[in-house]
């Protein structure tokens, strides 16, 4: 057992995505079972090797002048937005539960 | 004239430059073609769209059309001038949705092209629609996808493979002369492979992400299926190249298809080619699989290349470390959806953070939330160490074996899959599902080019089977030589007969072996 309920449950909190008692408990065996598959990669002897965190050895680094250029319109930005107001992305309320709730 | 669904499915590029030069169709001629096609085989029968773009298209060929009658020759206008086009549905077409076959981006437009899909427009192509895929390329078979199942053009009671499986069967079953799919794990060239199309992966850093929804940023790579090798190395010419948005994208100098040309003329003599005898003992491989390599390897001796026995010591890490590496990738991309900017947004909530909480949940499907849930885990601290840098460190060893591999030879010839495209369902275990990859992931690790070359139909299963041909990083000249030269040996069927659009037959799984197609 690599994961409890509980770890899968604070990682669900973490990643931001609700899942449901009876979801919690089917990701709980998955995620044990994907996680016992990884553990070759715990049996290399890997003393002094370095790491390699991007396949492209030796890249310089990319530099360019500082010059302002257009990116996106207000409106392009708001376009695909679930909810917009006076030109703004409309969230909920951050804190509360707006009226209604605790 | 009008084209007919035969004539349409045996053109290549070469021959739709040729034809528009010669006036014998224009490129209004090959987008109906194409629309044909797509009404006669895509719905309820491959299902490969998620969506058609027919004014996009109905634009681009017209412009094709307006600057050849202005005297214009197709090579003029572009390399791939009234080609018709389709976009894994993870790369955005400005005027087009582009949902990477999740719920989560259902309703989203794209405000922008993708570098590769804005220089294939430029080149002349028509895009013709957005293909199915594993919802945000996490599988190997489009079962992911929150829209349909992709059905394989050769058997359509089987996958297409995955992630790209609706952009290789769109184009095995005739429907668009090339696709561009992404790879990060395999995910052009297996389904290239299940559905008998030739799938290019090209170095890491040959093609530009940027407007391709992220997946693992250090390994996706943007690459083309099509019938043949010189049509992928057309299309790799028209969309490789340095982007000041992607800074991971290269000064390539496009002469793959000069590549592919040399190997067709010239052939491949005095060439090594390396071949891993450790795959053909690998657990699962598919004797139909192992003969088909022998026969290649035999091909590519009668042409004069000299074999190699090669060893890639630390292959066997590759796999773990793959589902390392991506998973804590995916984590870290896919924290954008959070349904404030774009992206599905749950009703009902009480405050933000149940806003963020419910609407991925309601926006993600299962597959997509264990890779999240998974990649969270192993970059928590205390498990970091233990899998996520030691996963990097291999990264290293298996580099360092690449490296020591091509001093002794120009490519390697492996196998694509372990075995044929397999049914709907058959595999349910998401562990097992990983293993149809063991060939292609290593390749993703180290961050070389690959392609998915058909040999045949395999002899057990009567199902398509290709080889794997890797090259050093950015040499990818030496396995488009190989590829093409190799391709002369085989008379294969470049779209799936028609034969295999019957009514799916009633078959048990235990028939798994026994003959389709």
């Amino acid at each position: 057992m690599y994961v409890t309920k509980e770890d899968v449950r604070g990682i669900a909190a973490y990643v931001r995505i609700g899942l449901a008692e009876d979801e919690i408990d089917e990701m709980t065996r998955d995620l044990n079972s994907i996680i016992k598959s990884l553990e070759p990669i715990t049996e290399y002897d890997l003393e002094g090797v370095e790491p390699t965190f991007h396949p492209i050895a030796g890249l310089a680094n990319v530099m360019r002048d500082d010059v302002v250029e257009s990116g996106f319109t207000q409106e392009e930005a708001l376009a695909n937005a679930p909810e917009a107001e006076d030109g703004q992305f409309k969230i909920a309320t951050i804190l509360g539960g707006g009226g209604g709730g605790q | 004239m009008t084209l007919s669904f035969a004539e349409y499915t045996t053109l290549s590029i070469a021959d739709i430059q040729a034809g528009l030069n010669k006036r014998s169709f224009s490129a209004c001629e090959l987008m109906h073609a194409a629309n044909d096609a797509i009404q006669l085989l895509d719905e309820g029968k491959v299902d490969a769209f998620l969506s058609t773009t027919p004014e996009l298209a109905l634009e681009a060929a017209k412009r094709v059309d307006a600057e050849l009658t202005a005297g214009k020759t197709a090579g003029e206008i572009g390399l791939l001038a009234g080609v018709p086009l389709g976009l894994k549905d993870n790369m955005n077409l400005l005027g087009s949705r582009t949902t990477c076959g999740s719920r989560m981006l259902e309703q989203y437009e794209s405000t922008y092209s993708a570098t590769c899909v804005r220089k294939a427009q430029s080149a002349g192509a028509l895009p013709i629609g957005k293909l199915n895929m594993d919802e945000f390329a996490f599988g190997s078979s489009t079962e992911t996808s929150a829209y349909k199942m992709t059905h394989n053009p050769w058997d359509l009671e089987r996958v297409p493979g995955g992630s790209s499986g609706g952009s290789a069967a769109a184009v095995a079953a005739g429907m668009l002369t090339v696709s561009l799919g992404s790879d990060t794990g395999g995910s052009i060239r297996q389904p290239a492979s299940f559905c008998g199309v030739v799938g290019f992966k090209p170095s890491y850093g040959v093609v530009s992400r940027s407007g391709v929804v992220a997946f693992a940023s250090s390994l996706d790579q943007v690459g083309p299926l099509g019938r043949s090798v010189a049509d992928v190395a057309v299309v790799t010419d028209a969309i490789c190249g340095r982007d000041p948005l992607d800074c991971t994208s290269q000064n390539i100098v496009p002469q793959f298809a000069q590549s592919a040309l040399a190997g067709q003329r010239e052939g491949i003599k005095g060439m090594r080619v390396g071949i891993i005898p450790a795959y053909l003992e690998a657990e699962g491989v598919a004797p139909e699989i192992v003969l088909a390599l022998a026969k290649a390897v035999k091909h590519v001796e009668s042409l004069g290349a000299s074999l190699v026995e090669i060893e890639l010591p630390h292959d066997s890490a590759a796999l773990s470390a793959y589902y390392v590496i991506g998973p804590c990738e995916a984590f870290s991309n896919l924290s954008r959806f959070d349904s404030v900017r774009y992206g599905y947004r749950a009703g009902g909530v009480r405050n933000l953070e149940e806003l963020y909480e419910q609407s991925r949940a309601g926006g993600f499907g299962v597959e997509t939330t264990r890779r999240i849930m998974l990649g969270s885990y192993l970059l928590s601290s205390g498990v970091y160490n233990t899998y996520y840098y030691p996963a990097q460190q291999v990264r290293t060893l298996i580099t360092e074996d690449y490296m020591r591999a091509f001093e002794q030879a120009d490519v390697l010839l492996t196998p694509v899959s372990p075995r044929t495209a397999f049914r709907f369902g058959e595999i349910s275990n998401p562990t097992a599902m990983h293993l149809s990859d063991i060939f292609t992931i290593p390749v993703n690790i180290a961050g070389n080019g690959a392609l998915s070359l058909p040999v045949g139909l395999g002899e057990q299963s009567g199902l398509p089977v290709s080889i794997q041909i890797i090259g050093p990083q950015f040499k990818d000249a030496n396995i488009l030589r190989v590829a093409a030269a190799l391709e002369t040996c085989y008379d294969i069927p470049r779209v799936a007969p028609p034969a295999s659009f019957r009514q799916p037959q009633a078959q048990t799984l235990s028939s798994l072996e026994g003959g389709a197609a």
